[in-house]
């Protein structure tokens, strides 16, 4: 048994066939919660999930407000709304201003799963362009929590991921395949 | 950094100062507001609770900074279609068509929903409320007037809803936004048209404790993204409102990544994010 409830994983730019590539080799009976908080580009807010669901395993979808938050699934944030996890694990959205020009910010989403799962929690950060996530992943440590960059060395935007090493001690730097590799050992 | 003391502290503060009652809201977003709050205005927990107890104007001002205020015309657009399509027509025999704009914020989905009916000729037989727990987004929404660059994406939303003919994708349906709006370049504003202005009856609204104000069971209620600031047990109680201010029949309008998780789901039939309010 593992010793983690959820993995989160945030990106922006860059981003999307890296988590494709993560969602497509997790087996279908992945123990473990994954919550997807991506920003998404005007042309690819519908049809994603979709998308997703064709080349994943596990379930995959865009979480209701105060939908219970179930291990064995893939919840991919909504867009236009921020997706916070509640304390009794539950996911709640919310239609507040955009954090960093995003919603779904990544650092609220961040923020709230690693106060909720404390040190049963995975943070994964990808490529992207800005600096959302580097707070949330410093939160995410600061819980107990365990923290992943991709190797900006393989990112096609590394802005992101540089600004989470620079915000904090990050425990892995890992390549597209050694995060899957990591998150199989997990099962 | 504020805690989960220091956010029910602050709750039971304005509990005992006034009659708003912030105990069932969701978690992390009203700390959230709450920190925002804290920054914006140079204080912390204390001071903030202590200036909300002692100052009213103040404490009506944090209510209304702590409320969340988005919305957008015709946000949805395939709601918007299947209301046109699909609900709508069949209200149109209807001699009063009642509605009910709950959580109204600014007032977009009140005009979005005042041009729908007028293009399909139900104008003058629709009574149209609104309600908001925020007096300033009322005035805003009662004004009818919004910055135009703002709104400008959303003219995409309005050509999907009211210009393009799902029978014939080859032959739009002709509007001028003319018809509607008054758009002001150099001042930035547009807004909306007199006729559309003067319909709603506006109301200060507070859905944790106010029942149903308007006197009336209504066809259509609108709450879209208010519920998600609530908790299930404050949001089983505000649906259970709105089942018992709904016609059956009637339909319950909840925002795309809503929905009811409580037995009162057992008074509704949903269809694409319609809830229907069954026979009993």
């Amino acid at each position: 048994m593992s010793d983690y409830k959820a993995v989160i994983i945030g990106g922006s730019a860059g981003s999307f066939q890296v988590v494709t590539r993560i969602v497509s080799s997790l087996p279908a009976n992945y123990p473990l919660s994954v919550i997807l908080c991506l920003h998404r580009l005007k042309h690819i807010r519908s049809g994603f999930v979709e998308a997703l669901s064709i080349k994943a395993a596990m379930p995959i979808v865009e979480p209701i407000d105060k939908e219970p938050i179930k291990t064995g699934k893939i919840y991919l944030a909504p867009a236009n709304y921020h997706l916070y996890v509640e304390l009794g694990n539950k996911f709640a959205l919310s239609t507040e201003d955009a954090v960093n020009h995003s919603r779904p910010s990544i650092d609220l989403s961040f923020f709230s799963a690693a106060y909720n799962f404390k040190k049963k929690l995975v943070g994964i950060v990808l490529s992207g362009a800005n600096k959302d996530g580097a707070l949330g992943l410093k939160s995410v440590k600061e819980n107990g929590g365990l923290t992943i960059v991709q190797d900006p060395n393989e990112c096609q935007v590394p802005t992101m991921t540089l600004a989470c090493m620079n915000a904090t001690n990050v425990d892995h730097v890992y390549s597209t395949q050694r995060i899957i590799d990591f998150l199989l050992t997990l099962d | 950094m504020v805690t989960n003391e220091d956010v029910l502290r602050f709750i039971a503060t304005i509990r005992m100062s006034s009659t708003y009652d912030f105990t069932d809201y969701s978690d992390r977003s009203f700390k959230r507001r709450i920190e925002k709050l804290l920054v914006d205005n140079h204080l912390d927990i204390n001071q903030l609770s202590l200036k909300v107890s002692k100052d009213k104007d103040f404490l009506e001002k944090v209510v209304r900074d702590i409320t969340v205020n988005t919305t957008e015309l015709f946000r949805d657009p395939e709601m918007w279609t299947t209301l046109k399509y699909q609900i709508l027509p069949k209200l149109k025999k209807n001699k009063s068509i009642f509605i009910w704009h709950a959580g109204c914020s600014s007032g977009q989905e009140i005009y979005s929903m005042l041009i729908l009916l007028n293009e399909l000729g139900m104008f003058e037989q629709a009574k149209v409320f609104a309600s908001d727990i925020n007096s300033d987004m009322l005035e805003t929404a009662k004004n009818g007037q919004y910055k135009y660059r703002f709104n400008l994406g959303y003219f995409d939303n309005f050509d999907k809803v009211i210009k393009e003919n799902p029978f014939n994708y080859e032959e739009p349906i002709v509007v001028d936004y003319e018809k509607y709006f008054d758009i002001d370049k150099v001042k930035d504003t547009i807004t909306m048209k007199q006729f559309l202005r003067e319909k709603a009856v506006y109301r200060k609204h507070d859905l944790v404790k106010d029942g149903n104000i308007f006197y009336s069971k209504f066809d259509i209620i609108f709450c879209r993204n208010v519920i998600i600031y609530f908790n299930n047990k404050l949001q089983n109680k505000v649906i259970e409102l709105f089942s018992n201010s709904l016609y059956r029949d009637g339909h319950l309008i909840l925002g795309a990544h809503e929905s009811i998780l409580g037995s009162v789901a057992n008074n509704f039939d949903k269809t694409k994010g319609f809830y229907k309010k069954k026979q009993f």
